[in-house]
Order: C-alpha cells, then sequence, then structure tokens
C-alpha cells in the first residue's frame, strides 16, 4: 500500500498537496477512537452487569381470564353468574413431598384427595416441567388465608384467582341454560385463533354453548419481568424493559337477558311434582318469547360444570327418564287429542263439513274391516261438542271427508314437521304423514288417515312446536319464532342488541274458522262435559285441549295409576289463557302418565292459576310482576 | 477508449484493497441480518437482502467499469431528476412512520433522498473542478441554491437524519477541497461561538419537533423517560453491553430474539452484531469501516484531477458520517435518528446508493495511474 499522504505531486487533484487529508483523519481518528471507547466502556468494563440484566430478565405474560356474562331472566334476576374460586397450583421447579404434607395438613384436605394431588405435582417434577400444577381446586377462603399467611414455609405454592361458573338454582332450567366443560383438544385447534387457550371452559350444552362467543368476553394480558431465579422484578424496573402498556385489562363478557320469567320456570318446576319425566313450555301468545321452559328431569349445572364421577354421569345416562334429552326439543311424542284442531281447521277451511253436522258417537266405528275404538259412548256431538269432549269417533267420520293430505297441509302450515327455529338442544322437525308418506313405505290405507286426524299413527311433534301452534290459535293465526334470548348487555349495563319478536308466518285459515275452533278449545275447560272441566280455575279463563296419547303396542300391561311406567299412555294439555283475552299458550307432557284430562290438566291449571295469582299480588303492591 | 482498452485497464488496475474490504463488510452485514430478521415478524427480508447485493455488486461493476468523467457534464441533470423526485415524494409519496420518504411504481419503489447524496456529491465535485474556469458569482449562487433546495426538501419529509448527512457531506467537502480555507476556519470559528445561541433560540425553538428534542433528551439524560423515546436507544445499550467480550454467539442474542430491540435490521444491525459478536466482533466491524474510508481518501489523493478527487473525498465523507451517526446513535451517544449502516443496514436504496458511490470510487482508483 502506497500511502501518499507525504508526497508532494505537483499534478494532485487536492489541494495543497493532500495535507487537507490530515485534516480528514484528525476527524475521523478520533471519531473511531470515541465508538470503540464507548464500546469498551458497555462491553468490557460494564458488560458483565448489562449481561444479567439482559439474559436474567424474562419477560413474561400473564392472561388475564375475563369474566364470563351472567345469564338473567326477563325482571333481571340472575340465573347464572361467575364467582370468584381460589385454585392452589403447586410449581414444580421449587416443589417438594415435605411442603406437600405441610401443605395437607393446613388445609385439612381429604387424604384420597391429597394423594391423587401429589401424584400429579411428583410426575411434574420428575419430568422438570415448569408450568404450575393444579393442586386443588376451588379452595375455600379460609383455606386460601391459610395459605398466604403460611407463604413462607410453602415455596412452590401459589394461589391464582379463577372465576367460576354458578348455577344458583341448580336443576332449574337446566337445559335452557345448559353447562360447561374444559375445552376438547379439537375446539383447541379450530379456535385457537380467538383466544382459547388448553384448561379453559367452554359452554357445551344450552344457551352456554349457543351463545359461547358472547358470553365469553375477550382475554386481558399482563405483561411483567422475571428474574433468573423466577422473582417477580418491581413493575418501575420492569417498565424500562417492556415497550407498550404493562397492562391489557380483559373485556368482561356480555349479559344475557333471557324471556325466561324465573317465577314461572319455579311454579311449572314445584306443579310437575313427583312426576319423574315431564315437558312443558309456557309461550307469550303475542310475541313467540318462551316465559317457561321445563324439561324434567333436569341435572345440576353446577356438578356437570365441574368434576362429574363416572359413576354419576353413568347413572344418568342408564336413566330411563333422559336426563340429557331435552323434553321440549330434543324429543318428539305423539300429540293424540291435542292435535284434533288441525283436523278441525282442515274441515273448516275446505268446507266440507258444517260445523253443526252431527255425528252419533256409539262407542266404536268400523270402517275398511277394522273396529276403531272411542273413550267412551258420546252419543250425538257437533264439532264443538266433539273437541271438548274429545270424541274420536267423530274425527273418524271428519277424516274421511276431509282426508289425510288436507290435514298434513294444514299440520305444516302449523309448524309440525319442521323445526321451531330456535336452534337449541336439537330443536327437531316432527312428523306429519300424508298420503305419499305411505305410498312410498308400501301402500295407503284409510286407516291411516283415522290415526292420524286424532294425533296416532305416525304424528310426531315436539312440546315448543305444540305451544307455538296453539299461541297462533289463540293470537288470531300468527305463528311465531320462539324466541329466548331478549337483550344482550354490557357488563356495565348498556344495551348492545335488541331482538324483537320475529313472525315466521301467518297462517293460511281464517278468522272465522279459528273462532270456531276456539269455540271447542273453550268447551274443554268451561262446558260441563268438556274433559278438563272439573279443573277450571276460578276467575280465569283457559281454553285449551287435553290429550291422552297411546303408546304403541302399550297401555294393556300398564299397571293402574299415574306413575311412569313405559307402557303408559303419555297424558297431555295443551291451551292458553285467559280465554277472551290471550296472553300465555302453555304446554304440559307428562310423559307416561297416563289420562291427559286427569293428569296434565290439573297441572297446567295450577301454573296458571299460580302465576296469575302472583301477578296480581305483585300488582297489587305496586311492582311489575 | 474502446471497450478492449477499458477491460485491459480493469484488469491491470483493478482495485482489489477497495473490492475485498467492500466484500467483507457486506457479506458479515449479510450474516448479521440473518440473525437479525430471524425473530422479526416479517417473512422473506434475507433472501430480498440478497436479491439488493447483487443488485448492488452489478452496480458497483458497472459504475467502476465507465469512466467517471462521464457523468462530470451530467451531474446537473442528475441533481436536477433527483430534486424533481423529491418534489414528487411530497406529492404522491408514500408515508411509514409519519413521514412521507418513499416513492413507488406498484412495488418497485425507493427512497430518492438516499440516491440524491450522490448527485449531491457529483456536483459538488463539478463545483471544485469549475472554479477558477470563468465560474460567475450566478453560477455559485445557482449551485449552492440547489444544495440548499434538496435538504429543505429532505428536512421536511421530515427525515433530518437525512437531512443533516447531506449538510455535513456538503461541509466537509468544502473543508477538504475549498482552495483558501482561512476563510471556512472563520466561517466554522464564528458558528461555534454562535452555535449555543443558535441551538436555544433557533433550532430548539422552532425547528425540533417534540418527538426529536425528546431523543435528544433521552441521550443527555437516559433516565428521564425510561418507557418512552429513550426506550429504544436503552435497550440497544443493554444489548451491546451484554455482548461483553466476544458475544452470545451467532443467533444467539437473547435482547435481538425477543425483539427488544427496535428496527434491528434497518437502523440497528449494529446493535444485533455487537451482542452476539462482543466487543470483538464491533472491533472487527469498525476496522473494516475504517480501512475503507481511509482507503477511499487515499484514492483522492493519488488521483491528478480534481474532480475524481473531490468525488472520493464526498464518498469518504458519506460513508464516514453514516458510519459514526449510525453507531453513536446504537451506543447510545447520540440521539435516535434513521441513518443507515452502510453496506449493512436492510433497504435496497440504501444499499444500491453505497454501491455506486463505491463504484464510482474505483472507477476513479482505476484510472488515477493512467494518463488522462
Amino acid at each position: 500500500m502506497q500511502l501518499s499522504l507525504r508526497s508532494h505531486r505537483p499534478t494532485s487533484g487536492m489541494p495543497q498537496q493532500g495535507k487537507r487529508l490530515w485534516w480528514a483523519l484528525a476527524v475521523v481518528v478520533p471519531a473511531f477512537l470515541l465508538l470503540t471507547g464507548r464500546l469498551w466502556q458497555l462491553q468490557i468494563l460494564n458488560g458483565a452487569m448489562y449481561f444479567e440484566r439482559t439474559t436474567d430478565n424474562f419477560i413474561k405474560e400473564r392472561r388475564i381470564v375475563p369474566i364470563r356474562g351472567r345469564i338473567v331472566d326477563h325482571h333481571g334476576k340472575t340465573l347464572v353468574d361467575s364467582r370468584p374460586a381460589f385454585n392452589v397450583y403447586a410449581d414444580p421447579r421449587k416443589y417438594q413431598e415435605k411442603v406437600h404434607d405441610r401443605l395437607i395438613a393446613m388445609l385439612a384436605i381429604r387424604t384420597d384427595r391429597a394423594t391423587s394431588a401429589w401424584r400429579r405435582a411428583s410426575v411434574a417434577i420428575a419430568d422438570r416441567r415448569r408450568r404450575p400444577v393444579l393442586l386443588f381446586e376451588d379452595v375455600s377462603w379460609q383455606q386460601m388465608a391459610s395459605i398466604e399467611q403460611g407463604a413462607s414455609l410453602l415455596p412452590g405454592v401459589s394461589v391464582r384467582d379463577t372465576p367460576r361458573r354458578l348455577y344458583p338454582y341448580g336443576q332449574l332450567a337446566s337445559h335452557v341454560l345448559g353447562y360447561m366443560k374444559e375445552i376438547t383438544r379439537r375446539e383447541l385447534e379450530q379456535w385457537s385463533d380467538d383466544g382459547y387457550k388448553p384448561g379453559d371452559y367452554v359452554g357445551r350444552y344450552g344457551l352456554e354453548m349457543r351463545w359461547e362467543r358472547t358470553l365469553r368476553g375477550t382475554d386481558g394480558t399482563e405483561r411483567f419481568v422475571e428474574n433468573a431465579r423466577g422473582a417477580r422484578v418491581a413493575d418501575a424496573e420492569a417498565d424500562e424493559l417492556i415497550e407498550g402498556d404493562r397492562l391489557t385489562p380483559p373485556e368482561p363478557g356480555r349479559t344475557l337477558v333471557l324471556t325466561l320469567d324465573l317465577d314461572l320456570q319455579q311454579i311449572v318446576q314445584k306443579a310437575l311434582g313427583d312426576h319423574p319425566a315431564a315437558g312443558v313450555a309456557v309461550v307469550e301468545v303475542k310475541t313467540g318469547r318462551i316465559r317457561a321452559l321445563v324439561s324434567k328431569p333436569g341435572f345440576d349445572s353446577n356438578m356437570m360444570t365441574g368434576r362429574v364421577t363416572s359413576s354419576a354421569l353413568k347413572a344418568m345416562n342408564d336413566s330411563p327418564y333422559k336426563p340429557f334429552l331435552d323434553k321440549t326439543l330434543k324429543l318428539h311424542y305423539y300429540p293424540g287429542s291435542t292435535f284434533k284442531f288441525v283436523t278441525t281447521l282442515a274441515a273448516l277451511e275446505s268446507k266440507l263439513q258444517h260445523p253443526n253436522h252431527v255425528t252419533t258417537c256409539n262407542y266404536s266405528v268400523r270402517v275398511a274391516d277394522r273396529i276403531f275404538h272411542c273413550n267412551r259412548r258420546h252419543g250425538p256431538v257437533a264439532m264443538a261438542d266433539a273437541m271438548s269432549q274429545s270424541c274420536n269417533v267423530y274425527f273418524y267420520e271428519l277424516s274421511q271427508v276431509v282426508g289425510i293430505d288436507r290435514i298434513a297441509d294444514v299440520a305444516r302450515d302449523f309448524g309440525f314437521g319442521s323445526p321451531t327455529g330456535l336452534d337449541l338442544n336439537g330443536d327437531v322437525r316432527g312428523r306429519v304423514p300424508n298420503k305419499a308418506f305411505y305410498e312410498e313405505r308400501g301402500t295407503f290405507r284409510v286407516g291411516y288417515t283415522l290415526n292420524t286426524a286424532i294425533g296416532q299413527g305416525d304424528v310426531e311433534v315436539g312440546v315448543l312446536q305444540l305451544a307455538l301452534a296453539y299461541a297462533a290459535i289463540a293470537n288470531g293465526g300468527r305463528l311465531w319464532l320462539p324466541q329466548l334470548v331478549e337483550r344482550v348487555v354490557s357488563a356495565t349495563g348498556n344495551v348492545l342488541k335488541e331482538y324483537p319478536a320475529r313472525l315466521r308466518h301467518r297462517l293460511h285459515v281464517s278468522e272465522e274458522s279459528l273462532l270456531e275452533l276456539r269455540r271447542g278449545l273453550f268447551g274443554t275447560v268451561n262446558d260441563k262435559k268438556g274433559t278438563a272441566y272439573s279443573h277450571r280455575i276460578e276467575g280465569l279463563l283457559v281454553a285449551g285441549k287435553t290429550g291422552t296419547a297411546q303408546i304403541r303396542g302399550g297401555r294393556r300391561e300398564a299397571p293402574a295409576g299415574s306413575a311412569w311406567h313405559p307402557q303408559r299412555d303419555h297424558a297431555w294439555f295443551a291451551g292458553y289463557a285467559p280465554a277472551d283475552d290471550p296472553e300465555l299458550a302453555i304446554v304440559v307432557l307428562i310423559e307416561h302418565g297416563g289420562s291427559g284430562g286427569r293428569v296434565a290438566a290439573p297441572i297446567a291449571m295450577r301454573i296458571l292459576r299460580e302465576y296469575y295469582a302472583l301477578k296480581t299480588t305483585a300488582a297489587a303492591r305496586g311492582g311489575a310482576p | 477508449m474502446n471497450i478492449q482498452t477499458v477491460l485491459q485497464l480493469f484488469r491491470r488496475h483493478f482495485d482489489w484493497t477497495l473490492a475485498l474490504t467492500i466484500m467483507a463488510i457486506s457479506l458479515l452485514g449479510l450474516l448479521n441480518l440473518y440473525s437479525a430478521t430471524r425473530y422479526v415478524p416479517q417473512r422473506g427480508l434475507f433472501q430480498q437482502q440478497i436479491v439488493w447485493l447483487g443488485l448492488g455488486a452489478l452496480c458497483f461493476l458497472v459504475f467502476a467499469l465507465i469512466d467517471y468523467r462521464t457523468w462530470l457534464r451530467a451531474s446537473w441533470i442528475l441533481l436536477i431528476l433527483g430534486i424533481l423526485a423529491l418534489i414528487g415524494v411530497m406529492m404522491f409519496g408514500h408515508t411509514v412512520n409519519r413521514s412521507t420518504r418513499w416513492l413507488g411504481i406498484g412495488s418497485f419503489g425507493g427512497q430518492p433522498s438516499e440516491f440524491i447524496k450522490v448527485a449531491v456529491i457529483l456536483d459538488l465535485a463539478r463545483l471544485v473542478h469549475d472554479r477558477g474556469s470563468g465560474m460567475t458569482l450566478i453560477d455559485l449562487a445557482t449551485r449552492v441554491g440547489a444544495l440548499v433546495l434538496v435538504f429543505v426538501l429532505i428536512a421536511i419529509q421530515p427525515d433530518m437524519g437525512t437531512a443533516v448527512m447531506v449538510g455535513l457531506i456538503c461541509l466537509s467537502i468544502l473543508f477538504l477541497m475549498a482552495r483558501n480555507v482561512r476563510w471556512l476556519l472563520r466561517g466554522a470559528g464564528l458558528f461555534c461561538l454562535s452555535a449555543p445561541f443558535l441551538w436555544k433560540y433557533v433550532i430548539w425553538e422552532h425547528v425540533l419537533r417534540p418527538k426529536q428534542k425528546g431523543r435528544i433528551l433521552a441521550v443527555l439524560d437516559p433516565s428521564s423517560d425510561p418507557a418512552g423515546l429513550a426506550w429504544q436507544g436503552r435497550q440497544s445499550v443493554f444489548a451491546i453491553g451484554s455482548g461483553q467480550g466476544t458475544g452470545k454467539g451467532f443467533m444467539q442474542g437473547t435482547q435481538n430474539k425477543l425483539n427488544l430491540v427496535p428496527e434491528q435490521m434497518t437502523d440497528f444491525p449494529f446493535s444485533v452484531w455487537a451482542e452476539e459478536w462482543g466487543f470483538a466482533g464491533s472491533m472487527v466491524f469498525l476496522l473494516l469501516y475504517f480501512v475503507l474510508i481511509f482507503w477511499t481518501l487515499n484514492v483522492a489523493s493519488e488521483t491528478r484531477d480534481r474532480f475524481g478527487a473531490t468525488l472520493c473525498c464526498g464518498v469518504a465523507a458519506f460513508i464516514f458520517w453514516h458510519v459514526f451517526a449510525n453507531i453513536s446513535m446504537v451506543i447510545g451517544i447520540a440521539p435516535v435518528v434513521g441513518v443507515t449502516l452502510p453496506l449493512v443496514s436492510y433497504g435496497g436504496s440504501s444499499m444500491l446508493t453505497f454501491f455506486i458511490a463505491l463504484g464510482l470510487v474505483a472507477s476513479v482508483s482505476i484510472r488515477r495511474h493512467a494518463r488522462a
């Protein structure tokens, strides 16, 4: 390298023969020395200090789980809440058997729980895991306090609060509200973008599942700095290491305001008494809003959300009463005589039989070489009488005039044979047979028409379906979409979304036909010969229809009484009240309960009586019901 | 000169010192960038940089082959094109981080404020070359006016860092190439005396934005605003210091991994390097830059024509100020301004500009022995 700093070339481009280069170096060299000096200071003199502060500090993120939204009834009474719960964790890096024994003694925990907790902890210790192990879930305030006090004796033990779901009424409305379960691996894979983490609880049934995202809320995060020893660095120092906010608060879940009325729900629950299996739906006639929806037996949502022992689960699964099947939505039944209104309307709309036409009931009738029976000898009956007294013979005759397809058309118009649109717990279609239905399966016989006319044979309906149909009879032909959620409200109380009542469609029946039909339904309860006359309520006009749905191949073997028996008939009552200005439609189904008039009707009456009594006293007190 | 003679010249006089130094710096830079882009969310930055590097090497060769004197008469055209591009940026530019620096057509874009540095150097070289040969006062005024315009256009983007770089390059060339330095020295003396007042009453009060003031205060007193503006600089200092003597090892920088050092591939690559390779690695880089600057100045001193000499001085100043400003900022002795580290920082505009500038130096170097 030939440096020319001292060479004197007259032809050089540099002024004064490159002397200025010294000037340049006089700036460049000190500048580089300055940089070198500073690097020496940082990396050599103070390097160890910086090294410790960088490698020993870990920025950690802690997720703050949002409080799940509440579920409240129409009047704002809490149906589902979240309460703080304390879980005890062990850090596998510090936890020891000695500490475990001390902890057990301190908390007075049963030995079986203690040993299973130690088994979990010892596995994590052996595997040298870092993630804390859950020792005990949901310990009491006192236990939590004693851990906090004895913290110095319990290295590696920590208590964290995690919100826990609380269903204060246990089994009440359990099918509607549902329950929660730990997230499955598959759900975790599908929803990982939405912030779900292993160990999270998600809605697994009922509204908890259907409205999971609304109820859940959004995670918050807290970022903090831990040094190599696992101790948390003071916040002021941590701020230097963390960019941006240390704390992002969680956004609590939203509150669901239901159309359900807690009082009515309780009244229904009580009125069902000892009957082990039943379904009840109470629907607001003018809106389709569900005021009560009971499927019995229920289950304790608190228990289902926690740890259920396999024996308890097996007992519930094996139960003949099928607690996990929603009897208002998932199962369907023969409607029996409650279905006769469809046949009536089919006749009135087609004008094939005048309502005053009289048929004489002689207990039985022979059609196509088969004998079809009535429940008793009614004598001469016109249309309204046939409804209120539930005369089968009248409908056998009528159905032959009208034909199965007209009956099926009216039934479909009323929403039978298709889901109600609630989109919860199954919401089955049910079944409405017509001529084509039987021709597909073989030959059509007139007997099918006769059975269909009285809600037997192959007709199957759901409890809520039937309630909405009776609401449509009462309100002049408007079939509503059922509604359970009225509003979504933020945790701070702002209404975020309001759900108005939605009409499914207007029925293709005239007001005159409905008037004639309602006359018959009114007679069921208010006419001396009506099937529910003996259960009428003083001061409240109820209209409706009883039903005793026969079980295929059943009845004969069934013992006397109304206790649940697989061979016994289903007892129905479907109706609305007050008859002169309908407000509520009600359907009561007592599974294998026997006679509708004797078993279901009194329960429906009791529900209505108690509800209106409560309403009156509440009104007298000046408050809302 | 035909192609044959150019190639012959190229073979005989190719400046291997310059080329190898450049190669060493850019390859180490690439290695470092691999680590620096490993933990950032964006993908494909490393591959992109390889493309830029290839294009840069090509530019270097092309500009080395072309006789630098070709640019003598074209320098003012380049400057006008550059100014038009800057005006274009002002009108249609992309805004990144609240500063409008980018001009793009489709996915192809660039920062004219980088490329214009070469045009400024070429134009100043021509100014020096032309002096005494009948240059009127009006000529001088237009030239100086154009340079001031460039400075202002960059400053209002706002890109104070680049504007100051342009200013420093101009001043450096004047100091090194002026015939009579006495007036310059007097001017400098006057500036030094008035600087405190100028600083306090003009720049501080009327020119600087709060963010820039914050960054300056952060250097003077690092604890004044630990969570906010000084945060970037502090993280960088932590990372560098923790590298100690020999570093944490390639791809082992904890601060880099945690993405604690901001903009680690564009403005702070040196912080990643110093964390992973320690004081020893830092020294290697400083030495390579020193050799590059020293050698460029050496070429300047050996060149017989004034245009070539000024060109080399300008490029030397260009590299020196960038290295000094960038590393000072990274090690926490200067405010955080967006100035790239030559041949190392991620980014096409900066990369190509440095390669073009060094290509010009190579062109001068090859031809310095031949008789003009």
